[in-house]
């Protein structure tokens, strides 16, 4: 079944996209191999969160120069995304960290699977979580930084004679129309995702108090909220870096 | 742009505002245990011991430790009493935890002998940071726009829920979900585009996508092998699993959908109204070019969003000596097929929204047009 929809996305996209569309298939296909690659380089016992830190910096490279070449608009998007990134990491970890949102839920401990799995694995599950919200992010972070640079850029060029000000504020509002649409997206995709875990709370007639303090909602929540963040906050920061890119750029020339 | 921008002293007050508000939920939400009908426990101290160390599936010494701790009730009739509770901890932390000073945990008390039997952790105000970061964020970044959003999403979450109970009172699922769409995306692209011809291209288009992929999920889950169902991650009820998870994928989907839809249609009736005597024939390229641009980074953002949450089960699974064939055939199947249908759904808006796009708002052009020109 995954092989078939697989074909069938891949023609899709030759018919929608032409050689773009074959472009942006390879770039799929690379990013899926990285992926496969940054789970077997944390399960070999690397650092999750060191690995995941150095694959996002592949990722950010991989997505954004292999698909939009190589410019001052993706420069200052990569760094962007990569501050965002590292921001994530010191701010949500500890969070992630307190609240134990790592290993099994209460659901998964007594599904039959978690019994025959050693769960002796000298692995942080802490960290891997935090690697798997980090992840998550991006996706959503890169496009709103690719988008609001490129904004930005068209700005400048159109109107070269605006200052640093000007053009952050430009990049603000471009970012405002963005948002609401990145959000819903990653509101329905939970939402799709945690059909199964809400039946499940509503069979068991669980408390409301007790769904709201378990594991399971807090993972599932969590990696969601997290992104919608570093959707966010990317905003002011791919438009304020734009701004300044732009700026010193124009010193040079 | 200039008159709505305020000056920084605005700024600064609207954020120190949210900032107080946000702190004060969290000092309510860290102390309400009262309105909790368990008995929930802070911890006070805590002192850990090297337990003992097992042997894992590739040799790996994993440590096992012990937790003496002590705790003081919060609420309930034995409030303010001092309780000793044991937990035994991980350094993986696969399967248990570890409890630091200063955590809340739910406990059942033992009559008697003041100690007890953890439950799990509470974790009610970790939930309301997160969230109340979002919101301070949407606020202090977006303003009004920003409470636009947030009141779709409570009306959509609200919905939802309506339409769990519906289907918890014997309601017909695949009925339910086809209604559910409509409602959403209708509602989402209204507060999203406000009342717009765009807007209706968007949802007509968003609403054919989806009938579209609803087809050629069918088509496709009817010529393959069945799906490992008993695989997926919370199993609830034999009957009615391959339902449930349709439902899941089609509303997976219908956020992309909706994202392409309404960014074709709105950058559409923008060029209608930069170049109002476009033909048809460069619109439709700069709709194809739209498309190039949104294609990619679309199917990025589902992936990252989708697969990334397997990540520590895939660790987990792969430590135990799984193949990678084993994994993605049966462990991670449904979040793939989820993505996959995702992917598929955003490459098939891009020229449905399109055409939707010329049918509507370009053959309206020329109804306009010749108005006008009578009226000259």
């Amino acid at each position: 079944m995954i092989l078939k929809l697989f074909i069938i996305l891949f023609f899709l996209m030759l018919l929608v996209g032409g050689n773009r569309g074959l472009d942006s298939f390879l770039a799929l296909v690379r990013t899926i191999f990285a992926f496969v690659l940054n789970v077997y380089f944390i399960a070999w016992g690397m650092p999750p969160v060191v690995t995941t830190f150095l694959v996002s910096i592949f990722f950010v490279i991989t997505v954004l120069y292999f698909q939009n070449g190589r410019n001052i608009k993706m420069h200052a998007a990569a760094l962007s995304v990569m501050i965002i990134v590292l921001f994530i990491m010191v701010t949500a970890g500890p969070v992630l960290w307190k609240a134990g949102v790592s290993g099994y839920n209460e659901i998964e401990q007594y599904e039959e699977i978690s019994m025959y799995l050693s769960a002796d694995l000298s692995i942080s599950m802490s960290a891997v979580s935090l690697s798997a919200v980090v992840l998550g992010l991006l996706g959503a972070v890169m496009d709103t930084a690719v988008a609001i640079t490129t904004a930005v850029h068209e700005v400048y060029v159109n109107q070269p004679a605006l200052g640093e000000k000007q053009l952050i504020r430009s990049g603000l509002a471009v970012g405002k129309d963005i948002l609401g649409t990145t959000v819903n997206t990653l509101f329905f995709a939970g939402l799709g995702e945690s059909i199964m875990l809400a039946v499940l709370f509503m069979r068991n007639e669980d408390t409301f108090a007790s769904i709201l303090n378990s594991k399971a909602l807090f993972q599932e929540v969590s990696g969601l909220i997290i992104g919608a963040i570093g959707c966010l906050l990317i905003i002011p920061v791919s438009s304020v870096m734009m701004a300044y890119f732009l700026m010193n750029s124009e010193k040079k020339e | 742009m200039r008159g709505t921008v305020e000056g920084a002293p605005a700024i600064w007050k609207r954020i120190t505002g949210l900032l107080l508000l946000l702190a004060a939920v969290l000092v309510f939400v860290s102390k309400d245990a009262f309105l909790y009908s368990d008995t929930i426990v802070k911890v006070m101290s805590v002192e850990n011991t090297f337990a003992f160390s097992n042997q894992g599936p590739n040799e790996e010494e994993e440590q096992y430790y012990e937790q003496a701790i002590e705790g003081r009730i919060l609420n309930g009739a034995d409030i303010g009493a001092v309780i000793s509770l044991s937990n035994t901890y991980s350094s993986s932390g696969v399967n248990d935890e570890r409890y630091r000073k200063g955590d809340q945990l739910f406990v059942t008390i033992s009559k008697g002998n003041g100690t007890g039997m953890i439950i799990g952790k509470k974790r009610d105000v970790y939930l309301v940071l997160l969230i109340g970061m979002f919101l301070f964020a949407l606020f202090v970044i977006n303003r009004w726009q920003g409470g636009i959003i947030f009141v779709s999403l409570i009306i959509n979450i609200g919905i939802f829920l309506i339409a769990l109970m519906c289907y918890g009172q014997g309601g017909n699922l695949i009925r339910i979900s086809m209604l559910l769409m409509m409602v959403f995306s209708v509602l989402t692209l209204l507060f999203a585009g406000g009342f717009h011809k765009k807007t209706a291209v968007a949802i007509v288009s968003t609403l054919f996508t989806t009938l579209l992929c609803y087809f050629i999920y069918e088509i496709v889950l009817h010529t393959s092998d069945r799906l490992p169902y008993e695989m997926m991650d919370y199993v609830v009820n034999p009957t009615d699993l391959s339902d449930l998870f349709f439902a899941g994928v089609l509303m997976g989907s219908l956020g992309a959908i909706m994202d392409v839809c309404i960014s074709i249609a709105a950058g559409v009736s923008e060029i209608m109204i930069q170049t109002p005597d476009i033909g048809r024939k460069p619109l439709v390229r700069s709709i194809r070019e739209m498309g190039y641009d949104i294609m990619g980074t679309m199917i990025n953002v589902l992936f990252f969003t989708y697969i990334s949450g397997s990540l520590p089960i895939l660790v987990i699974k792969i430590k135990n000596s799984y193949t990678l064939y084993h994994l993605i055939q049966f462990q991670s199947i449904f979040e793939i097929i989820r993505f996959l249908m995702g992917a598929i759904g955003i490459v098939l808006a891009i020229p449905v929204s399109g055409m939707c796009s010329v049918l509507i708002l370009h053959s309206r052009r020329f109804e306009d047009g010749n108005m006008v020109k009578e009226q000259k």
